[in-house]
């Protein structure tokens, strides 16, 4: 009895060995495409969000949750057109702002169709989904100065998603708050609407996959 | 009547779990072993891939480090040197030369790429040579610039992605200010030219304000000396010569470490799969000593003896040398994906190339291998003596 339990021990612990030596051979993490980041979220997020003592990422994806009728959704509140560019499957990142252990908000960005290339637009959003930060990452053109300047981006400040539920990100035409917002460069329109158009993804993507989520249902 | 098969197998069937154990343990070397071969065959026929899709056998550019022009591309050194235009004729005069195309490679520095700035790298090339240097490019959208001097540009797949760019859309050069227009944009090759801006060489000579070139790229004829030729190129002045099979040669010679590594592995993996056999037979046998003695005084001879335990070994062998190669198989598009992310270079493509013959030499290493395992328990229940394994405990 003893020897046969001893034979089975025995064949077990060669399998083991030879499945962690295989392990051994082959155990590396396997990266994910992500859909827009922050360069570096160590040193930006401070300046984004300057109460955060710390911050984690995340990630979300429509295909993690809704599926193609959220993309719908999003993409109805959109305007219909153009469609979101990221695929169902890539993730999107998010930054959650923590002030000591009290989540405080969060920062997040996305990807834009430019006039001379991809618009990287981010914004720091408190826990009711108030604007607090505008930052454009990316921006390739001749008057990217005039749309990264601390004025432009003041404008901003203090906006929500209900600002710009009204927003027509097809025409570019607006109204109230977002109507105020002035084109820095009227030689770049494309990138001006691009950027709005930016803003109001980011904000409807926030609420869909965060804010209506932490809202208490009435 | 009863086959000496058949009684092996029953034998390693009234132990399940012993037998599985075991026979898992094989799966893993034999897994491990076929993936190594597929490696080792998958990875060269990448490069050799890579190499046969950069177009040309040949790159001739100023002296120097002969990678300066891609740390250039990567990192941006500063101080490229240039060769003139007319080094082109004097090297398609060489019989041995079938085609030649003139590259002009800047780049420029773009302060909103990445963290504190990047930079942006722009080939410049031939309208009338490149792309018959290129035959296998497909276009996802549009084609080629209009004529060698205009304000348009070709790109890579995953560099129009990443910009979000489509045929008729607009792009800057960083630096200089100058929009160019996307007139074509390329389907994925899975090689450095996806990530690639194309522009007429004419024109980024005109952007850069320079009217040289960085680099000739070479195709050779077939039936040619391409060492002849490679000499003959030595003699042109203030040139180097960078020949791909010696690239290859570099690259093969860095990945050998990591090659030996893992076959260190792999056989370390055997042997452990190989000392299970020889215990769970050799355990098998002594649990069978009076089975063994009743064979012996019915007449079997030790030979007999010697095969049935061998059987056994062979079975337990086959199995799982089949089942590793199985798994191998379904899992080889894992495995290519594990061994990219440690490689310093991988080519692109398949570089886990598993075919029938590879599965065929890892299926006989394994059996092979384990008959010689099998001998020892094989050739101690031959030599049994039938009384006495019939008188002691069972």
């Amino acid at each position: 009895m003893a020897r046969k339990h001893h034979s089975i021990l025995s064949a077990a612990v060669s399998a083991c060995l030879a499945a962690l030596l295989l392990c051994l051979a082959m155990a590396i993490p396997v990266s994910a495409a992500v859909n827009c980041e922050l360069n570096n979220p160590v040193s930006d997020v401070p300046w984004l969000f300057p109460e955060s003592t710390s911050f984690k990422t995340g990630y979300f994806s429509f295909a993690a949750r809704g599926g193609p009728p959220l993309l719908r959704k999003v993409e109805t509140r959109l305007g219909g057109f153009p469609a979101l560019y990221a695929p169902l499957n890539v993730p999107y990142t998010i930054y959650e702002i923590y002030n000591g252990k009290r989540k405080i908000g969060y920062v997040h960005g996305v990807n834009q169709k430019g006039q001379y290339g991809v618009l990287e637009v981010f914004l720091s959003l408190d826990m009711n989904g108030v604007i607090k930060a505008f930052y454009i990452q990316r921006m390739a053109g001749p008057w990217t100065k005039k749309f990264t300047s601390p004025a432009f981006g003041r404008r901003f400040v203090g906006l929500t998603l209900k600002d710009f539920e009204q927003y027509d990100t097809v025409g570019g035409k607006g109204s109230g708050k977002v109507a105020a917002l002035h084109n820095p460069a009227p030689e770049a329109v494309t990138d001006f609407l691009g950027l709005l158009r930016a803003v109001k993804k980011n904000l409807i993507l926030m609420d869909e996959f965060f804010y209506s989520a932490e809202r208490p249902s009435t | 009547m009863i086959s000496r098969f058949q009684v092996a197998l029953k034998n390693l069937l009234r132990k399940k779990v012993r037998t599985l154990l075991t026979l898992v343990g094989i799966m893993l070397s034999s897994w491990v072993l076929v993936s190594l071969l597929g490696f080792n065959r998958g990875y060269e026929q990448a490069l050799n891939r890579d190499i046969d899709n950069m177009g040309y056998q040949l790159m001739v550019m100023a002296k120097g480090c002969p990678y300066e022009a891609a740390t250039m591309m990567l990192q941006g050194g500063a101080g490229l040197r240039y060769i003139d235009r007319s080094m082109v004729d004097s090297i398609v005069s060489n019989p041995a030369v079938d085609k030649v195309t003139p590259i002009l490679m800047q780049a420029f520095f773009d302060p909103n790429k990445g963290d504190g700035g990047g930079i942006a790298g722009y080939y410049g090339v031939e309208i009338a040579t490149y792309p018959a240097m290129k035959p296998f490019f497909r276009f996802r959208q549009g084609g080629w610039f209009r004529d060698e001097h205009a304000t348009e540009a070709v790109m890579g797949f995953e560099a129009a992605e990443l910009e979000q760019r489509e045929v008729g859309d607009m792009i800057m050069v960083p630096e200089k200010n100058i929009p160019l227009k996307v007139v074509g944009i390329l389907e994925r090759t899975g090689t450095q030219d996806d990530g690639t801006i194309f522009v007429p060489l004419k024109t980024l000579q005109k952007i850069s304000a320079i009217d040289k070139i960085t680099t000739i790229g070479i195709k050779i004829k077939k039936d040619a000396d391409s060492s002849k030729l490679e000499n003959a190129l030595y003699q042109l002045p203030d040139v180097q010569v960078v020949s791909f099979s010696q690239v290859k040669q570099t690259i093969m010679k860095l990945i050998s470490t990591a090659r030996v590594m893992v076959l260190s592995i792999a056989i370390v993996a055997i042997i452990i799969a190989m000392v299970g056999v020889i215990n769970t037979i050799l355990m098998s046998v002594l649990e069978r000593k009076q089975e063994i003695g009743i064979l012996k005084t019915m007449g079997a001879m030790p030979g007999d003896i010697f095969r049935l335990v061998w059987t056994e070994t062979l079975i337990l062998c086959a199995c799982g040398g089949v089942g590793g190669i199985v798994f191998a198989l379904a899992f080889a598009r894992v495995t290519d994906i594990m061994v990219r992310s440690i490689l310093p270079y991988a080519p692109s493509g398949g570089l886990v190339m598993i075919d029938i013959r590879l599965a065929a030499l890892t299926l006989a290493i394994i059996v092979a291998v384990g008959l010689a395992s099998g001998l020892y328990p094989a050739w101690k229940a031959g030599r049994m003596r039938p009384l006495e394994s019939i008188r002691g405990e069972g």
